[in-house]
């Protein structure tokens, strides 16, 4: 009798036409349940904290308040922060992140591309490459305001060595990966050298260069905000510096949030990017997990 | 094939097309620090025009041999001259056909096929409408934006076929192709293979480990020594051409009796390369029988 209880039932009423009809029933429900869970955690998470901050468990003045963030941000929207508007602070940041990302990438790829091209220039930069690689560069954040002083370029520098360093290890892995066979079809084929990195080196360490964006990104951003904690004139590091030597633990929270979002709008712009140069995959990896 | 109506023959068969080996030894560092030598003395003629199979067992060195004459790698000992030259970097005039894929996965079976006229300073324009002429000729009008992986494998292959003839190469190189096709699959792509090649006879030279394939679709057949390879018999094959369909060639008198005295030679290689690699000799008995 027990036996009976594990058959396996047909899942249809043997009509075809309803397999992808009750695949995207499942696929609904599935995606709704996923959501459903997801505003829980927050309310969870969000409500937790509020009530244990009310009820004074946890101290307020160390760990901040929801309703005090939302406070900050309402007043940052209304009245701006002490070193101009908002608005002002969050273009300066990503004015910064997007300059270094950009800079960033763009020796990363070249780089990358040149070392894995070419056999005598990796064996030659290969262990300084590594050595830079292996120093707490987020140190060369100082010296870069020294150097460049308090204005973005200190900023924009020190996200983009950030940014660097994770983009030319994947375009560098990426170039050495590409098939061989492919090379050598491209070299009967009358390829040149050139060609070759166009045709086939290129597209193929794309892969590897754009799954390397994603985190790529995220440094910019570190970049950015750590330069502006350093020292800066303008910022959302430094409006969470002077939120912090205020003893202002909600303001620190409200600019973290914004970064959140800011990083958040980006890793979408990116895996849009990602699609559209990657269409020719059978299915992104990117699909598939975390969206 | 009844589709095959294409590019008419633009060259003859000429002087340029014929490959020579002479004493051509190859040798190769081992990760492991110690040379290997996979070529040793080979001597070998193709005569303009001609389809030449190589066969031998695993590891013999057919498919470096093919890759001295590419000029993709140069010859340790000994000459390797096309056309009445040597070799000395990439040959021009030449199309390859790898055993596995080399078709770019990102690019479109169009733009893959447009590839060869592209390296070579063709515009954009002409080489697709050449590309588009070529995948005509064998048979995948319609799938012209579909990318490889979208194809079955012996789509894929006579992607490559195009791919590779779209040059109008004199020397057809093919490494073992159609190894990793069905049976049914293959014997297809031969016959598409022989009608391409009688209408523009570009030299041929075929690797594989498939004695069968070798006899039906050569005019001469090399066995190669279990490695270091060397050339061990040249057979010709005199069954008339044009051969038809290949799947029933296999059953004439004349060509079990080819196949017989061929697999003689090719069968004690056979059985060197495996005891080699399988160090167990009691198979021996079971071939024999």
């Amino acid at each position: 009798m027990a036996a009976a209880r594990y058959t396996i039932r047909p899942v249809t009423s043997g009509d075809e036409a309803e397999v992808p009809v009750q695949a995207r029933q499942r696929r609904r429900r599935h995606r709704l349940l996923v959501w459903a869970a997801r505003a829980a955690t927050l309310l969870i998470v969000i409500g937790g904290w509020q009530l244990f901050t009310t009820w004074k468990i946890v101290d307020p003045f160390f760990f901040g308040q929801p309703s005090g963030i939302a406070r900050q941000l309402a007043d940052w929207a209304e009245h701006g922060t002490e070193y101009g508007s908002i608005w002002l602070q969050v273009w300066i940041t990503m004015k910064e992140a997007l300059l270094g990302f950009a800079i960033g990438v763009a020796g990363g790829v070249i780089f990358g591309v040149l070392l894995g091209q070419i056999r005598f220039l990796a064996d030659v930069l290969g262990p300084y490459i590594k050595a830079m690689n292996a120093l707490p560069r987020i140190v060369l954040g100082s010296i870069f305001v020294v150097w460049l002083g308090l204005g973005t370029t200190s900023k924009v520098m020190l996200a983009g060595v950030l940014v660097f360093f994770v983009v030319f290890f994947n375009a560098f892995q990426g170039v050495r990966e590409v098939d061989r066979n492919f090379v050598a079809n491209a070299r009967v084929l009358g390829a040149s050298r050139l060609a070759i990195v166009r045709h086939v080196v290129l597209p193929s360490a794309l892969t590897w260069i754009i799954a390397s964006l994603h985190v790529a990104f995220g440094f910019a951003i570190i970049g950015a905000i750590v330069g502006e904690f350093l020292g800066a004139q303008k910022g959302l590091g430094l409006v969470i510096a002077s939120a912090q030597n205020n003893f202002n633990p909600d303001g620190v929270f409200a600019a973290m949030l914004i970064i959140a979002i800011l990083a958040l709008t980006a890793e979408a712009l990116i895996s849009r990017l990602e699609q559209r140069l990657l269409a020719w995959r059978p299915q992104a990896p990117s699909e598939a997990s975390l969206t | 094939m009844t589709v095959l109506t294409g590019p008419e023959v633009r060259r003859e068969a000429s002087e340029h097309a014929s490959v020579e080996l002479s004493g051509v030894t190859k040798r190769f560092l081992t990760p492991g620090g110690t040379a290997f030598t996979a070529l040793r003395d080979v001597n070998l003629a193709v005569e303009p025009g001609q389809f030449c199979a190589v066969v031998g067992p695993t590891g013999c060195g057919k498919s470096t041999t093919l890759t001295l004459v590419a000029g993709l790698e140069r010859a340790s000992a000994g000459v390797v001259s096309v056309g009445g030259r040597a070799v000395d970097g990439i040959v021009s005039g030449t199309g390859f056909m790898f055993q596995a894929d080399a078709l770019l996965p990102w690019k479109t079976v169009l733009a893959n096929v447009a590839l060869g006229p592209v390296f070579r300073g063709t515009s954009k324009k002409e080489a697709q409408a050449d590309a588009r002429e070529w995948l005509r000729v064998v048979g995948l009008s319609g799938f012209e934006d579909h990318h490889p992986h979208q194809l079955s494998g012996g789509m894929r292959k006579r992607v490559s076929l195009a791919a590779a003839l779209i040059n109008q190469p004199s020397i057809l190189l093919m490494d073992e192709p159609f190894a990793a096709l069905d049976v049914q699959t293959k014997a297809i792509m031969h016959n598409e293979l022989l009608t391409l090649w009688e209408r523009t006879r570009p030299s041929v030279i075929f690797v594989t480990h498939d004695l069968e394939e070798a006899i039906a679709l050569a005019d001469r057949v090399v066995v190669m020594t279990a490695g270091p390879g060397t050339v061990k018999g040249v057979y010709d094959i005199d069954l008339p051409r044009p051969r038809g369909a290949v799947q029933e060639i296999r059953f004439q008198p004349r060509f079990v009796e080819l196949q017989r005295q061929i697999w003689q030679a090719l069968r004690e290689e056979v059985e060197r390369a495996y005891a080699r690699t399988a160090a167990v000799p009691v198979l021996e008995e079971v071939a024999r029988s």
